[in-house]
């Protein structure tokens, strides 16, 4: 177990990429704090982690609130008394044309995707910094470098993410805590089946090199990987987990 | 895992970290590397803590050699699930005016030509196979560059992309091609140019802190070669501590 003793906060972990990982953590010893905005939801993946991991929480968090974030990190630390990973996986995918797009909309998207990345991670730096240890991972996207139709905003927060991730690696460096992002293919979740019918979906997410369908759960081993001892020399980098659909 | 790794270069630093990593968790390690004594050095130390190892010797600028070297592994095991290249080296440190054409030959032949040698040859067992892991091995140089190192930037970027092409063509059999880029790595040969002054200057340019130790360099091989990275291809993972970000 990679992860014993560790204390995790996995952000949007109530559905898809986010719960697979706080489930994975699980597996690997961690106390894992499901943190999304759908409480019940987070209670349930908290309920399925049980069994395994024995310690998890859940919290209902809206990442781009700064009084949620901080009550969020508050809460940890009175179960947990400290913070050694933070995953941030929350963000939401609005679909529009950047000539139709709405500024609330733009908004939304980048306060919650890239906004939410920087008021967790600022919440658990002083935690980190004072422990001089701790994993920050951030969930990119292909997108971030390929850009999408109707998706200007999502890409943007999340190349966003990937210079976020930097600048942080480097503040952050001289305290051993590393900072790193990921940036998955198209995974097949309930998120991309809210704007495009079934048959399109399955045939997109077998168009890479490699003809897999990425699931929540393929993603779990490079986050593992990330967080464990063995990546303690890997900061500042966005890890591409593609099938081979990209190459940057 | 009762996988056959084949590691050029495996002899000294890096690949020596990676052989013994490899070795420890289960997989047969072939050292493939031109310095003998080192390479049975790796080999015994694998076998006294219970591993299976072999050492043979090549150059990795010599078809024929290689040639040789991966029948004689695919006679013995029948099979090759990994291979790790990386032997190299940036040899010349001197501006392009002073470089002559030979100098330029030997850095690029080791260092790209070597992959590309040994990757035509087990290509077809892990076609056969319908499986495998390539690692070549780069440098943060590869992306960044460097003064007075042009034939080693060169042929280190020219690995990522020859990696990227060739993870595109074996894709369709399910054989992965990544890349490993370390930044300045505590081995003899990196350190015996560096004075602890000079040293310490350096980590502070790096993010982390510190110099990367052969060790950190090895969990990344190990991490591509597990299934944990099933659906990684054609990427470059840098462990440099931050000293480049590309």
């Amino acid at each position: 177990m990679r992860l014993r003793e560790k204390v995790a906060i996995v952000t949007g972990a109530a559905q898809g990429i986010g719960r697979a990982i706080a489930l994975g953590m699980g597996r690997e010893g961690a106390k894992v704090v499901v943190a999304d905005l759908q409480g019940a939801r987070a209670q349930a993946v908290v309920n399925e982690l049980k069994p395994s991991s024995g310690e998890a929480l859940a919290v209902e968090v809206d990442v781009s609130r700064e009084s949620s974030v901080k009550s969020l990190v508050e809460q940890v630390l009175r179960r947990f008394g400290r913070v050694d990973i933070l995953i941030n996986d929350a963000g939401i995918y609005l679909r529009s044309l950047v000539a139709e797009m709405k500024e609330e909309d733009w908004d939304r998207v980048i306060d919650t995707n890239l906004g939410g990345n920087f008021l967790c991670s600022r919440a658990v730096v002083p935690l980190m910094r004072a422990q001089k240890s701790g994993r920050i991972i951030s969930i990119s996207s292909r997108i971030a470098h390929h850009g999408a139709i109707s998706g200007a905003h999502y890409a943007a927060s999340k190349a966003g993410i990937i210079g976020f991730v930097k600048a942080l690696a480097r503040e952050l460096g001289p305290d051993h805590i590393t900072v790193n992002a990921i940036c998955p293919g198209v995974v097949d979740t309930a998120q991309p089946r809210a704007h495009q019918s079934e048959t399109v979906l399955k045939e997109k997410l077998k168009e890479n090199p490699l003809g897999h369908a990425l699931t929540a759960e393929d993603l779990v081993g490079p986050i593992l990987f990330l967080a464990s001892d063995a990546a303690s020399y890997i900061t500042g980098q966005a890890l591409n987990v593609n099938c081979g659909s990209s190459m940057h | 895992m009762s996988d056959v790794a084949l590691i050029s270069g495996g002899a000294n630093g890096i690949g020596r970290a990676v052989a013994l990593k490899l070795a420890a968790s289960g997989i047969s390690v072939i050292i493939a590397d031109r310095e003998e004594a080192a390479g049975e050095e790796v080999r015994r130390a694998i076998l006294a803590a219970g591993g299976k190892a072999e050492m043979v010797q090549v150059d990795v600028t010599k078809a024929g050699e290689i040639e040789a070297v991966v029948g004689g592994v695919f006679q013995r095991h029948g099979r090759i699930d990994i291979l790790a290249n990386i032997a190299g080296g940036s040899f010349y440190r001197k501006g392009i005016e002073e470089m002559s054409w030979k100098e330029w030959k030997e850095v690029l032949d080791v260092n790209l030509k070597g992959s590309f040698l040994f990757c035509r040859e087990v290509a077809p067992v892990m076609q056969r196979q319908r499986r495998g892991r390539i690692i070549n091995i780069s440098s943060n140089y590869g992306v960044a560059g460097s003064a007075l190192r042009v034939a080693y930037s060169a042929a280190k970027a020219g690995v990522i992309a020859f990696s990227k092409s060739l993870a595109l063509e074996l894709a369709p059999y399910g054989i992965l091609v990544n890349v490993v880029a370390p930044g300045p790595t505590d081995t003899p040969r990196v350190m015996k140019n560096w004075t602890p002054e000079a040293r310490k200057e350096r980590e502070k340019e790096i993010p982390l802190g510190r110099t990367g130790r052969p060790d950190d360099i090895a969990e990344a091989f190990y991490f591509l070669c597990s299934p944990e990275s099933s659906w990684i291809t054609g990427q470059t993972l840098h462990v440099n501590g931050g000293i480049v970000m590309p």
